[in-house]
């Protein structure tokens, strides 16, 4: 069985982007930046209405617009929309003023609907309006029993009842959805931003009917896609009939505004828990009840992968009796997609609020609580290691406790990724030049978190060079095929690839050239040795240097201002592992990562509708929150190097426990809970009691 | 956005000749680039590059007065030593505005001009009574940053924080109007958008400001707001307090407040209450009763309250020095 090399120079080292330079100083070229030759620039109409039947579009008055060289429309003959925002038509044209125009010219004739609804509230109501006409808007989950629950309770010392909610939160991946696309006789190439350039080909391929081998998807650089950007996407179909229709390549990147309303968000949640345990603080009994909302993404088990709006319950702590129902309801609102971590970040806050309410009422250390009843030997580890680091022991008072106008509270919660496994179905090859430089082409795509240095690093490390001697080149369907790059696991299918393209690399180098070992100082001799042809190697995913899952554990330390609500994170502490390290610096990156958007779930982030009207208020960064600068506290991160066990991914666990942390310090500070995500001023006060009551009119 | 006409202006009577009935005034842009990319505003015709008009962006400081010229970037307000000496408030207000990018070319005429931020009025699809309607979507709908205070059925608050301040600290806008220089107080400058759901403040179309001119005679100013984060967000409720304080009491006292209502929200008779008193915790707990008698919170909005209670507190007293 194969095995990780032991001591290491660049593997578990810092190592800085090999991409750094061309990123920094703008070399690099991202979808949005591909100039294909008398390319277009490529925009879409979006429905105006939350609710209409499109009965007849006529783009020819678009296509009089100067410099407009195509119209298509979204779909031919009637059609439904059922979201504010929903695509209706596109067109290319020469100047984006041109297609802003264009967008304004098309006339569209629709039968706005009044019945529609917008609020998760008010749509699983008798008599709401339904979203799919002839289907109910609740989409009930199976139910889950174990156990006796109702005699369980009975038997408890302490049970709590809570209601969290979590908000509907946005991707707002720095790089919009889109791409830059070419349809010639020959085929299509699509530049895209895509996080899978293999499941983009396929659904371009068979959606537009073309032969899959017809097809090349482009992905270079890419600014971060969280699970929203896996399939095709309406953009890239459109932009791929624009070009047709006007014979030159279309650039079609969203906007922010579209990128709010119609390519997927994290679905909400609304959850109604009941858990008790007995005096020893073992948890005993356990029942939930939780709906959230997918918009129009009606329903289905999002624990693994999907959009849906069930989440795994009870969440990481085993409970001997439970009873669990969930439930997806329809919204006239865009639908949700994979997103970090899917189903997790909402668990985990519904359970770990409930966990410290109940150590609360136990009079039990949360901390202590945690320990207790979390039978997981890793996260057991890394709560101590945490809790040192934050001062917990010093810092833990009791909830309320603190003085003054301004409280400070500590609080922590755990994580659990089960993902982050490696594709088995990962391949790669390597060109080795009589120079001895060498090229690696995998069918990946670096979704931003640094795959093109992992390369790197582990091809160094194996054959004896530096990471910059290594040229690295994914993100093309012309390469040997690679997984998207999705629930964590980009790291732990290339890394044990790479391993395997080198250690073949070597073993032919060797009866090529007679040298026995071509690593380091050999390396250019051995070479020089192979005449004028390359050595091309292939290489695939082997056994034995990867696997999954990885958990991670987060503190958090704030102060809020009872006068005005006001939370302020003054710090976290990440307590992560995943297996074996292969670049702290990135890991580093993609776990500060993961603590800033667990932060914006905590205390920005909202997608706000509008219930008369249907539309979204917030479809960008003024009044849709993100955290700042100057809102990010100080992340002291602390990584688990465990080799022994192999490569796992990290880029789901980062984020999952970092609003469950930051709500439970929040709740120590005050002695009252904010159930509710995002905890803002607003809903601090009215948690202190110091809101008036308001006179309905 | 609409094809427009383009020019600069040299002179204010050129400036005014240009704009005529159906242009606007390009300063910063800051606003008016949101406003035409979503057709939010009727028109304009032509966009007037007023940043050449000479003497608009000086700042000069009498005994007695200063004024600020219309263009003078709240950057430059925000570093200007002497302003943190002597209007200390209206420091701290530029330095809360946006972003440091935006207070770099955002002027002082622009921020005091500015349109509505209402969400419903900024929705390129919703037409609400700002915008000509027939309903303010914001009363029955999503208020949580809506006006506890307002004289018409428009709920969209005040959000310059140099407009809160510069109400506190008595100061005047000069605005030119019909070729003639008007002098309009704070309360002035916004009266009309508390009646009028379509105004959001009570300039003319042409009318264009000059520069303000803020009396000497409150040595003592604060300005504080909180925003659900910490920077680049506008205020919940913002708090402007300016007075002359001698031998531990104040005089001439007077304290605005924004984003509660569509002007910065002045009560005189707190003010009064507040003159010749020693500020003490029971003070200005009394005067923030006064301020917020009267609020007619909404369904999302009604945290303002103890929001704009603990700030009028703090802002007070933070005049002790």
């Amino acid at each position: 069985m194969a095995s990780w090399p032991q001591p290491t120079k660049y593997i578990s080292h810092v190592t800085t982007r090999v991409d750094g330079p061309p990123k920094a100083t703008g070399r690099a070229r991202y979808s949005s930046d591909i100039q294909a030759d008398g390319w277009l620039y490529g925009m879409i109409l979006r429905s105006k209405w939350p609710s209409a039947k499109i009965s007849e579009i006529n783009l020819d008055p678009a296509l009089k617009i100067p410099g407009i060289k195509a119209a298509v429309k979204a779909r031919d003959g009637e059609f439904t929309v059922r979201f504010y925002g929903e695509e209706i038509a596109a067109v290319a044209g020469t100047t984006k003023q041109g297609c802003l125009d264009a967008l304004r010219a098309i006339e569209v004739r629709a039968e706005p609907r009044n019945e529609f609804v917008v609020n998760e509230n008010e749509a699983r109501k008798d008599g709401a309006p339904e979203v799919w006409a002839g289907t109910p808007n609740v989409t009930p989950g199976r139910p889950r029993e174990h156990g006796d629950v109702d005699r369980a309770f009975g038997e408890c010392t302490a049970v709590i009842e809570g209601f969290y909610t979590t908000a509907v939160q946005l991707h707002n991946s720095m790089e919009t959805h889109g791409s830059t696309v070419s349809w010639t006789e020959e085929g299509i190439t699509a530049w895209a931003s895509t996080q899978g350039i293999s499941s983009m080909r396929d659904g371009l391929a068979g959606a537009l009917q073309l032969d899959q081998s017809q097809v090349r998807v482009i992905t270079d650089f890419m600014g971060g896609g969280f699970g929203s950007k896996f399939g095709a996407g309406v953009e890239s179909m459109l932009a791929a009939r624009l070009s047709r229709e006007a014979k030159a390549p279309v650039r079609l990147m969203l906007t922010r505004f579209d990128e709010a309303l119609a390519v997927g968000n994290r679905p909400s949640s609304f959850q109604k828990i009941k858990m008790g345990a007995k005096a020893d603080g073992t948890l005993h009994a356990f029942e939930a009840e939780n709906y959230g909302t997918a918009g129009i993404g009606a329903g289905g088990d999002a624990g693994g992968g999907g959009g849906g709006a069930n989440i795994p319950m009870p969440y990481l702590y085993p409970v001997p009796n439970f009873r669990v129902q969930q439930a997806s309801v329809a919204v006239n609102a865009g639908s949700a997609r994979a997103f970090r971590a899917p189903g997790n970040p909402p668990a985990s806050f519904g359970m770990e609020s409930a966990m410290d309410d109940l150590a609360v009422k136990l009079g039990m250390d949360p901390l202590e609580f945690r320990l207790k009843n979390d039978p997981n030997e890793v996260r057991q580890r890394e709560y101590k290691i945490g809790a040192e680091k934050l001062g917990w022991k010093k810092k833990y008072r009791k909830p309320g406790s603190s003085s003054g106008v301004v409280k400070t509270g500590i609080g922590c919660a755990g994580a659990a990724w089960h993902g982050g496994g490696p594709s088995r179905d990962t391949h790669g090859e390597a060109s080795i030049n009589p120079d001895g430089s060498i090229e690696f082409r995998l069918g990946v795509q670096d979704i931003g978190t640094g795959t093109k240095t992992v390369i790197a690093v582990v091809a160094a490390e194996m054959l004896g060079l530096k990471p910059e001697q290594i040229t690295v080149k994914v993100g093309d369907t012309n390469f040997p095929p690679g997984p998207a790059s999705g629930g964590s696991r980009t790291c732990a299918s290339v890394s044990p690839t790479v391993y395997d393209i080198c250690q073949r690399a070597l073993q032919q180098l060797q009866a090529r050239t007679g040298i026995s070992d071509a690593r380091g100082q050999n390396w250019f001799a051995a070479c020089k040795k192979l005449g004028v042809n390359p050595l091309v190697v292939h290489g695939d995913w082997i056994e034995g240097l990867s696997t999954r899952p990885a958990y991670g554990v987060q503190f958090a330390e704030v102060a809020v201002d009872t006068e005005t609500g006001l939370v302020t994170v003054k710090k976290i502490v990440a307590v992560h592992d995943c297996g074996l390290m292969i670049d702290t610096l990135t890991l580093e990156s993609q776990i500060n990562g993961g603590v800033i958007m667990g932060m914006g779930y905590a205390l920005y982030e909202e997608r706000v509708m509008d219930d008369l009207s249907g539309v979204m208020l917030n479809p960008n960064f003024e009044t849709y929150k993100l955290p700042g600068l100057a809102d990010v506290p100080e992340i002291e991160v602390v990584l688990l190097n465990m080799p022994e066990r192999g490569v796992i991914g990290i880029g789901e666990p980062a984020t999952v426990p970092t609003a469950a942390a930051i709500g439970n310090a929040v709740a120590n500070a005050l002695g009252v809970r904010v159930g509710s995500l995002p905890i803002t001023p607003a809903k601090v006060l009215a948690a202190l009691g110091k809101v008036p009551p308001v006179a309905t009119t | 956005m609409k094809a427009f006409a383009y020019a600069t202006a040299h002179s204010t009577d050129s400036a005014r000749e240009l704009v005529a009935d159906h242009g606007v005034y390009l300063a910063g842009g800051n606003d008016l680039l949101g406003l035409l990319k979503d057709y939010l505003i009727p028109g304009p015709d032509i966009l007037v590059n007023v940043k050449s008009l000479p003497g608009l962006d000086k700042i000069s400081r009498g005994e007695k007065s200063w004024s600020i010229g219309a263009l003078v970037t709240i950057a430059e307000i925000e570093r200007d030593p002497e302003i943190k000496k002597v209007f200390p408030g209206l420091h701290d207000a530029a330095s809360e505005i946006a972003s440091p990018q935006i207070r770099n070319v955002a002027t002082v005429g622009g921020n005091l001009a500015q349109h509505s931020r209402c969400w419903y009025f900024r929705q390129r699809d919703v037409t609400c009574l700002k915008k000509g309607g027939n309903l303010c979507y914001a009363r029955e709908g999503e208020n949580r940053y809506h006006s506890l205070f307002t004289g018409n059925d428009c709920i969209s608050p005040v959000v310059s924080s140099l407009g809160i301040t510069l109400a506190a600290l008595d100061a005047a806008a000069v605005v030119l109007r019909g070729g003639q220089e008007t002098r309009m107080s704070m309360a002035e400058l916004y009266s009309k958008a508390f009646t009028e759901p379509a105004a959001h403040n009570s300039l003319a179309p042409g009318d264009l400001i000059l520069r303000v001119e803020i009396p000497t005679t409150r040595p003592r100013s604060a300005y504080l707001q909180v925003s659900d984060k910490h920077t680049f967000d506008w205020a919940l409720v913002s708090c402007a307090a300016a007075a002359d304080v001698a031998g531990g009491k104040l005089s001439q006292p007077r304290v605005a407040l924004g984003s509660i209502s569509p002007v910065p929200y002045e009560v005189a008779a707190a003010n009064d209450f507040l003159d010749g008193k020693t500020l003490d915790d029971a003070t200005v707990s009394k005067a923030a009763d006064m301020i917020l008698w009267g609020a007619k919170p909404l369904e999302h909005n009604a945290y303002k309250v103890p929001l704009a209670h603990a700030l009028i507190r703090r802002t007070l007293l933070k005049l002790k020095g």
